[in-house]
Order: C-alpha cells, then sequence, then structure tokens
C-alpha cells in the first residue's frame, strides 16, 4: 500500500520535475532577448576582470614577458623577496597611512562644513557656494596636481612661496612637493581642497531630511542653534558618516593615481604605495620587467583589499539593516 | 517656516555673518589657485607669485597651444575617446542593468554575483596589462575606451534608477505582447532620462580626466590625450615651443585653463544631474 503511494509520488514528482523544466526552458526562450542583451558586459567582465583574475598565478612563477621563454614554477619565492624589501613595507604601510588619513580628514572637514552650509539662510548664497566648492572634484588629477605644481612652485612664480617670503614667515622658497617632511601634509592638503566640497552632497541630503518640526519644538524648549546641533543634527548625521566611512574604507587600496601625479623622484621613498611601487617596479625599473613579482605584489594587495571589502560589507549590513556594500 | 527664519536672523545676525564670512573664505581658497591659473595663461610677462591680475594682457598662450599640432591631436583624441566611450559605457550599463532587474529570468541571479565579484576582488594592474598586451590592443585606442566602459559601480546605479520604474508598466508591456528589446527601448529608456543624463555625464568626466589607462597602455606619443601631454608639458619635458611673446610659464598655464575650459562650459547647467548621480547611488532607499 505506502510502496504504491511511494511510486505514485515519486512519479507525480517527476512530472512536477519535468514540467518545470520545460517552464525554465520555455522562460529561458521566451527572455532570450535578455541574454543578448547581456552579453557585451558579460564579455567584457570575462575579458577585463576574470582572465586577469586567472592571471594572477604569474605571481607564482618567474614570468618576465620574454617571448619563448619558459616559465617556471617558483611557489612563493616572489612573496619572500617581496617581504625581504625595505620599499614594499614602506609602500604597504604608506597606502594604508595615506588613504586612511585622508579618508578621516575628508569626512570630518566635508561633515564640519555641510553643517555650516545647512545653516545658511539665503538660498542664493547656498547655491553659489555650494557649485563653487563642488568644482575641484570634477579637474583631473593630472589639472589638479599642475595648479598645485604652478602655485607651489619654489620660484618667483610659485603663489605660496612669494607669499610667505614677502611676509617674513620663511626666508626662501620651500619646494613643497619635493621635500620629504613637506609632502605628506602637501597630500593631505590637495585632498581636502579638491573633495571635501564633493563630499557635502551625502551630509547635506541626510540634514535636509530632517523634519523642521523637531528644530521648531527645541527651540520652543529653549535650545540654542548649538544645542541643536548637538542633540538634533549630529545624532541625526551618525549613521550617514558612517556609512560613508566604511564604503571608503573598502577601497583604500586603491590609491593610485592622486599620488602618482603629485610625487617625484625626491620624495619617491615618502610617498610610494603599492600600486605606484607596482607601475615603477614593472614599466620604470630600468631593467627587464619582473612580471612574476610585480603581479605577486599586486596580488597581496588585492587580497587584502578584498578582506577590507568583506569586512566593510559585514560591518554595513550590521549598520544599515541589512544593507551590504556590493 | 517664513516666521522661524526671521526669529533666526533677529535672534542670532552674529552667527549668519561669521558663517557667511566662513563661506567666503572657503571659496576664495577654492577659486584662487584656479583664477592665479588663468590670470597667468593670460600674461604675457613672466609672472610673480602675488599678482591676481595680467600685467601684460596677451592671449599668446592660448594660439601657442591651439597653433601647435602636437597639442590640439591630444585635444582632438580627448574628444573622441570621451565621446564613444562615453556611448559605449552607457549602452553597456545600461543593457546590462536592465537584465538585473529581471527578477524571474533564469540565471539572473548568477549574472548578479558575476558581475558584483569584480567589485571584490580585482585583477589587478599587472595581469590586467598582460591581458590587454595579449589582445594587441596596447598603443590603440580600445584599450583606453573598452576598459573604462565596464564601469559595475555605474551599472549598479542605473539599476537602482530602473528599479524605481513601476512593474506595472512592464507587465502591461509585457501582456500587449512588447518583447524585452521593445519594452528597453520605449519605456525603460524614456522614463530614465535623468540617470542617463548624470550617469553618461560621470561618463564623460572619467574619459575625459583619464590618465591612468593612458600611462598604462598607451606609449606611443602620437595617441596621447590632453591630460597626457598636459602632464608632459608641466614636467617640463615637452614644452610647445612660446611663440608671440608668451613665456613658457603663459604656455603652461593657458594648456591647464584648455584642459578644464569644456567642463568648466558645461558645468553650470549640469550641476543638478552631477548631483543627483550620487544621490542615486548613495541614498537610494
Amino acid at each position: 500500500m505506502s510502496k504504491k503511494i511511494d511510486e505514485q509520488t515519486q512519479k507525480n514528482l517527476a512530472i512536477l520535475k519535468e514540467a518545470n523544466r520545460r517552464s525554465t526552458l520555455r522562460r529561458i526562450k521566451k527572455y532570450r532577448g535578455f541574454y543578448v542583451m547581456f552579453l557585451p558586459v558579460f564579455i567584457l567582465a570575462l575579458v577585463f576582470h576574470y582572465i586577469p583574475m586567472i592571471g594572477n598565478y604569474y605571481a607564482f612563477t618567474d614570468y618576465k614577458g620574454i617571448a619563448g621563454a619558459k616559465v617556471n614554477w617558483v611557489g612563493l619565492a616572489n612573496f619572500t623577496k617581496m617581504f625581504s624589501m625595505a620599499a614594499f613595507h614602506s609602500a604597504f604601510w604608506n597606502t594604508l597611512f595615506l588613504s586612511i588619513t585622508k579618508l578621516l580628514l575628508n569626512t570630518f572637514a566635508a561633515v564640519l562644513i555641510s553643517l555650516f552650509l545647512n545653516e545658511i539662510v539665503n538660498i542664493h548664497f547656498k547655491k553659489i557656494a555650494q557649485t563653487i566648492i563642488y568644482l575641484p572634484h570634477f579637474m583631473s588629477w593630472v589639472v589638479t596636481a599642475s595648479v598645485f605644481t604652478l602655485i607651489l612652485s619654489p620660484t618667483s612664480e610659485g603663489m605660496v612661496n612669494q607669499i610667505l617670503v614677502s611676509s617674513g614667515i620663511i626666508d626662501k622658497g620651500i619646494y613643497f612637493l619635493a621635500e620629504d617632511t613637506w609632502w605628506k601634509p602637501m597630500f593631505f592638503v590637495i585632498n581636502l581642497w579638491k573633495d571635501t566640497g564633493w563630499g557635502t552632497i551625502i551630509f547635506l541630503a541626510t540634514l535636509s531630511g530632517i523634519s523642521p518640526d523637531v528644530y521648531e519644538a527645541a527651540s520652543i524648549d529653549g535650545a540654542g542653534r548649538f544645542q541643536k546641533m548637538r542633540y538634533i543634527t549630529m545624532p541625526a548625521l551618525q549613521n550617514t558618516i558612517i556609512t560613508v566611512l566604511i564604503l571608503n574604507l573598502a577601497k583604500v587600496m586603491n590609491l593610485f593615481e592622486s599620488v602618482f601625479v603629485l610625487q617625484n623622484d625626491a620624495v619617491l621613498s615618502t610617498s610610494n604605495v603599492l600600486q605606484t611601487y607596482v607601475y615603477y617596479q614593472t614599466f620604470n625599473s630600468g631593467t627587464i620587467p619582473n612580471y612574476g613579482y610585480t603581479t605577486a605584489v599586486g596580488l597581496t594587495k588585492s587580497v587584502v583589499g578584498c578582506i577590507l571589502v568583506l569586512i566593510c560589507n559585514w560591518a554595513s549590513k550590521k549598520v544599515r539593516d541589512g544593507r551590504g556594500i556590493v | 517656516m517664513a516666521n522661524r527664519v526671521a526669529m533666526k536672523k533677529k535672534k542670532m545676525p552674529v552667527f549668519s555673518v561669521v558663517n557667511a564670512i566662513i563661506f567666503i573664505v572657503l571659496c576664495l581658497i577654492i577659486l584662487i589657485p584656479m583664477w592665479k591659473v588663468l590670470v597667468d595663461s593670460f600674461d604675457l610677462k613672466t609672472a610673480y607669485g602675488m599678482k591676481l591680475w595680467p600685467e601684460q594682457f596677451g592671449i599668446a598662450g592660448y594660439k601657442s597651444v591651439f597653433t601647435n599640432p602636437s597639442l590640439y591631436k591630444p585635444f582632438l583624441i580627448s574628444v573622441i575617446v570621451t565621446i564613444s566611450g562615453t556611448f559605449m559605457g552607457l549602452a553597456i550599463s545600461t543593457l546590462g542593468a536592465y537584465v538585473l532587474i529581471q527578477w524571474d529570468l533564469p540565471g539572473r541571479n548568477f549574472f548578479a554575483g558575476f558581475l558584483l565579484f569584480t567589485m571584490i576582488f580585482e585583477g589587478g594592474m599587472i595581469p590586467t596589462y598582460l591581458v590587454v598586451r595579449a589582445l594587441h590592443m596596447t598603443n590603440t585606442l580600445w584599450a583606453v575606451t573598452l576598459l573604462p566602459a565596464v564601469n559595475i559601480y555605474d551599472l549598479v546605479l542605473m539599476r537602482n534608477f530602473f528599479e524605481g520604474i513601476p512593474t506595472a508598466l512592464f507587465e502591461s508591456a509585457d501582456i500587449d505582447g512588447c518583447g524585452p528589446v521593445a519594452t528597453f527601448f520605449r519605456i525603460v529608456l524614456p522614463l530614465s532620462k535623468a540617470g542617463l543624463a548624470s550617469i553618461g555625464l560621470m561618463f564623460a568626466v572619467n574619459y575625459w580626466n583619464n590618465y591612468t589607462n593612458f600611462k598604462l597602455y598607451i606609449t606611443n606619443q602620437d595617441l596621447y590625450n590632453f591630460q597626457m601631454k598636459l602632464r608632459s608639458i608641466i614636467m617640463g619635458s615637452d614644452l610647445p615651443q612660446a611663440n608671440g611673446g608668451a613665456t613658457e610659464n603663459t604656455v603652461k598655464n593657458a594648456a591647464v585653463i584648455v584642459a578644464i575650459l569644456p567642463f568648466m562650459i558645461v558645468y553650470p547647467f549640469l550641476q543638478k544631474y552631477f548631483v543627483k548621480g550620487i544621490n542615486i547611488g548613495a541614498v537610494k532607499e
């Protein structure tokens, strides 16, 4: 008896499965247009993202890019070499130091400015101020570096040095972008100049979401402007600040162009980050590029970056009600 | 509301004044470096650092930039790459994003994972370079046009934007026998003009400002874009001949201005689209 039921169930299941398969096939057929539409991004992502991922196996070889030469498996030799290089260690810590400090400074400045921006009563003045402070974000790093190279120049053309010299603060021009003690502070200043304004947008969006009624009620209770800022505005911004920090923390390992265009031979050891180190080692080392070694450095960077993304994603889900960053 | 503003004004005039001063100073800090470059680009005398107005006005710096073939060719390459790249990037991301909102498409989740994984783990500079080289794309404009066109971040922004389209529209289109392709062109694209504008602008700025990809994949000077050229001018290795009374410094400053000019002209009119772009990404609920 029960055996018969089992058989029946099996049969039904098989029919269901078949129907399901057919309906899937039917849906695939019906939606075939979508697969064609997905093709461009699929192929490009495959070629420019997935094949390079596989290409990371060069990190375990002595590949030097010479056609016809035999590529030998060298195990972890490239990584052992990497950890013995002082330049790698300084580039690694520099990457973390420069991008995290930059992130904290820029976020702090953006929050501060958006708080003040939010207090501007005259709408036209506010619009003009916003337009101006967003502007530098759209200038390329090459242009930004050019502008600052020109105005920070130690010669008579450099505005900053001229002002400092003529006001008697210093005796002769400082080559700000070519001195070890000045390079990092200048890097942060230039980053603040370029991206603080743009960074305010997200905070302003949060601020405009706070109901005026809350402020009204606080005023009636006798709260002053700074008390309102402290007890209403800041708590509302807290979540956005954490979100911004998490989203950007995931990207800290990618620092490249901004450093690359601002550095020069004189400050290479203080300014090098992992990506610029990889670039110089590969394309500017003066010898045959050791792709195996530089891939190993790049792979280390990608793995650390990946771990950071996963941690940030986990943190984001905790803080933002289950919304991850990827 | 008006009452509240009036009350504020009466109560804290000092704060408003201080706040206004803070922003005037901030705007000056942003503008002075740019202004200085602009002034020096029009100044035929070797510029002294503190001048904020040209001593001897002249446009010879710009003449040197625009009459020099080694400079207008990079400018043209920038224009070509920006236009073709923006279209390519928009096509790839809108198509991809449209597929990602088809929730009952078999394989949809696989596609989403396939794209998102590239945001978690990246191939890296050298393996990507080796792939581009193996495809014989180094020293071709393909490398600098195709690579930035696959921007998964922008694709996700586009998807967020598409998700705002009411599903009822898709259903009725389906009932009326409108296929996926027709739906895309007749419903999705016309309803996403604002999204297309902001993401298209992001692509355009990206392409115009692109330096890293050129630096990595282009060694042939004939294929340099304006950013590459500007870089070598500023580094002093490749200064075009200054003529008509322009000094070296005038030409350098004029070249910087030419690099930002196209953007400066359109920026005031398009600012809201840029801001919108960041808001669909970040404040999406």
